[in-house]
């Protein structure tokens, strides 16, 4: 009786439910048609400009950050409302934590903001979804256009540029160095370090409380007291290594997964080997994204690969309090190589004005604009002319929160430009995010040494391929 | 006594104006009960069905997100071992460590309520807190507690590093942690009747003896009742692997409640996170149901059966 009446209720309720997802299903059927027109919108475009002589076009910007931060980008956003009278940016602030949780739920009630910021790893899974707008035309007869390897692309078409700049560096302590009398990792691509060099000399950096080396008589690896190198080893920045060796995550297109090759697995193993066979670095799990305060700032490894942000988020501090730390070009397998990678300013296919965001984005991703991050060092920029003008370099580089500039200059900006600068994977290829966590969970046992890079990957090489695919 | 014991007459208790203002006085709750827990319940198990990401609009798929679970996803196998494991030890531990605290700290000691206070402290401490703090005691290459093993000569141990360390570590936290169950085992403490002990007590029971006679079978219901918010509770857990493993190494602390949201709010899988909630559900229902059906035969009713 009891169970009877439970299933009863639970029935009703059940059918009550299936109708108000029903109704969610209409409801979005009709917003998704607006989608579709939404694209060949010129039409209906050209009336909503010619009446916004009198009247200006509302376009609201989303960005990650607090009230605090809203407010500044506010003001420059002001700036822009101040310099024309077509268009009114307001700018609307959400915390990083639940910035892209906040842009889903807009999305699925039709309310997307008409422009915005999207975390790198969304932006081809949003594209692909048919939530972007193609912005190829934004640079269309500008004087200086983003690098190239900014620009992410979906089958083809160029979907957003990224919001910045950044590339993967080596980090090191120059006392550290003086204090072994071994000379500084190179700042000059064509100098750079093969892997072997780079594991040598982080072998003669690398300490014991004896004061032995790996590879010397008596050596303790369970006593070290400083580490001679750590290469991150967060699923997204292992691409690297994979690369450099020759192999990779995924094909040139983004179509196939090409991390089960040898050279792609080999390529793991080296990095795994660091701790398990060189004894060089400290055990890092790739579980949490903190690797420079966990290792140049913490004073306890002489050498660490990471991105450039760095010298803005966590280093300009350390080097007040005294941390004497240098750049370098990263150490290369076969090929020299490093990522590119940004979160993206992107247009959202919602909004009835994609002229206008456009415009908008294009004038505040002018450098200009972002002055705060660039020259605390966070950001890089993305507009070519900063790389290729001296006088513009100096007046990014030449700062008290930078390295000195000779070596910021070749380690960072000539790195940024060169051929061995290649955009991260998100920038082409779609359900990065599934494929990274899955890989990070395979690698685990990897880096303690329980088991190689070899049987991990094979073992779930079809896991991987189906993560890739978005089907797992 | 004969009042009491007068046959009465029977009205139907919804009639009775008790038994209505009863009923109203019930309501809000009832109210609450429905539009936050079972229509939302419902609602997990309606998107549970559909391939809803939070962009497109829902497709009604029927049980895929349910075969792919159980067939395809790399992580679910390896997700409910890593639960119940961690469950298991956290609830064990924790419920004999607290009950040992609970018996120390109900003695005639100096300073016992510091030391009451002292043992709770880490209950109420803010959890972000906690976890980082553990995280430097468990760090595997210059760790406190790694730098207590070098000192001693030993090799070190990669707690929260190591696939096969890592669950009894944080097990180990969860224990610590238990300050909320000593607090209630010691109100049970102090109920259990002190003249059952004085009476054993002259009849030459020793303290082991009273405590395995007296002071267990009188804690039982205490104990059924720890057990089950402690089980509930652990089998719930997320915050470690949140705070300090992000899931791993591997999958050996991907918690079923961290694979949801990670499935949810990484990934925006919202239709297949849904099912994962639902086999959650599914799996805490089936423990709380074992630990309720066995809980007979072991509760100890002063009052008798009285159900």
């Amino acid at each position: 009786m009891k169970t009877g009446r439970k299933l009863g209720v639970g029935l009703v309720s059940a059918a009550l439910v299936m109708s108000v997802v029903g109704c969610g299903n209409n409801g979005n059927n009709e917003t998704s048609n607006t989608n579709t027109a939404s694209p060949g919108t010129d039409a209906t475009e050209a009336p909503a400009t010619s009446s916004s002589k009198t009247e200006k076009v509302k376009i609201i910007y989303s960005m990650w950050g607090s009230a605090e931060e809203g407010s500044t980008t506010q003001a420059v956003a002001d700036k822009f409302n101040a310099s024309q009278d077509r268009i009114e940016v307001e700018v609307q602030a959400i915390p990083w934590e639940s910035y892209m949780t906040k842009l889903n739920t807009l999305a699925t009630a039709d309310q997307l903001p008409d422009t915005g910021m999207l975390k790198e790893d969304g932006v081809i899974q949003w594209s692909s979804q048919g939530m972007l707008n193609d912005v190829s035309s934004m640079y269309e007869g500008s004087d200086s256009q983003p690098l190239e390897s900014l620009a992410y692309k979906y089958q083809g078409k160029t979907v957003a540029y990224a919001a910045a700049n950044e590339i993967l560096l080596l980090y090191y302590n120059k006392d550290m160095f003086d204090k072994a009398n071994v000379p500084y990792p190179p700042s000059v691509l064509d100098q750079a370090w093969t892997w072997d060099e780079f594991v040598e000399t982080a072998k003669k950096l690398t300490i014991d409380k004896k004061g032995k080396h790996p590879g010397e008589d008596g050596f303790n690896s369970q006593s070290i007291v400083q580490y001679g190198a750590s290469v991150e080893n967060l699923p997204w920045q292992l691409e690297t290594w994979t690369l450099s060796n020759g192999g990779g995550f995924y094909s040139n297109d983004g179509v196939e997964v090409r991390v089960g090759e040898d050279a792609s697995i080999d390529a793991i193993q080296k990095v795994a080997d660091l701790y398990l066979k060189d004894h060089v670095a400290p055990l890092s799990v790739g579980q949490t994204d903190d690797g420079i305060q966990r290792t140049i700032i913490a004073g306890t490894v002489a050498m660490a690969t990471n991105g450039a942000w760095n010298v803005g988020t966590s280093l300009n501090t350390a080097k007040e309090a005294g941390l004497n730390y240098g750049v370098a070009v990263l150490p290369y397998m076969k090929d020299k190589v490093t990522l590119n990678t940004s979160g993206a300013n992107v247009v959202f296919s919602q909004t009835k004005h994609p002229e206008e965001a456009m415009e908008w984005l294009k004038w505040y991703n002018s450098e200009e604009n972002n002055w705060a991050l660039i020259s605390s060092g966070i950001w890089m920029p993305t507009l070519e002319k900063w790389y290729t003008d001296e006088t513009l370099t100096h007046k990014w580089v030449d700062n008290p929160n930078f390295p000195s500039y000779d070596e910021y200059k070749s380690a960072v900006v000539d790195y940024a430009q060169s051929s061995a600068a290649r955009p991260a994977s998100w920038f082409f290829t779609n359900n990065t995010t599934e494929f990274n966590t899955l890989l990070g969970s395979v690698l685990g046992d990897v880096w303690t040494g329980k088991t190689t890079a070899k049987d991990a990957i094979s073992k779930n090489l079809d896991a991987l391929k189906a993560a890739h695919t978005g089907n797992q | 006594m004969e009042i009491v014991n007068k046959p009465q007459k029977r009205r139907p208790r919804i009639f009775s104006a008790e038994a209505r203002v009863a009923y109203i006085c019930l309501i809000p709750a009832f109210l609450g009960l429905i539009f936050l827990t079972y229509l939302p319940l419902l609602g997990v198990l309606g998107i549970s069905l559909t391939n809803w990401t939070g962009l497109k609009s829902p497709e009604f798929i029927g049980f895929d997100n349910y075969v792919k679970i159980f067939t395809t996803d790399p992580y679910i196998k390896d997700s409910i071992i890593a639960t119940i494991y961690f469950a298991i030890l956290s609830v064990i531990g924790s419920m004999i460590y607290s009950l040992f605290i609970a018996l120390l700290l109900n003695r005639k000691i100096p300073a016992r309520g510091f030391f009451r206070a002292v043992f709770y402290v880490p209950y109420v401490l803010p959890a972000a807190a906690i976890y980082v703090g553990w995280s430097w005691l468990y760090e595997g290459n210059f760790g406190f507690f790694n730098y207590l093993l070098s000192e001693l000569g030993l090799n070190k141990i990669l707690f929260i590093a190591d696939s096969s360390y890592v669950v009894p570590s944080l097990s180990l936290i969860s224990v610590w942690l238990a300050g909320n169950l000593i607090v209630i085992f010691l109100a049970g403490l102090q109920n259990v009747p002190v003249v059952y002990h004085e009476a054993a007590e002259m009849d030459g029971a020793n303290g082991w003896q009273r405590f395995c006679h007296i002071t267990l079978p009188c804690m039982t219901p205490i104990i059924f009742y720890n057990l089950l918010m402690s089980l509930i509770a652990n089998l719930q857990v997320v915050t470690p692997a949140l705070a300090l493993t992000n899931g791993g190494p591997g999958n050996s602390s991907r918690f079923m409640t961290y694979l949801m949201y990670d499935q949810a709010f990484v990934n925006y899988k919202l239709g297949y996170a849904c099912a994962t909630t639902f086999i959650i559900f599914a799996i805490l229902a089936g423990f709380t149901a074992i630990l309720f059906k066995t809980s007979n035969k072991w509760i100890y009713n002063e009052g008798g059966d009285d159900k």
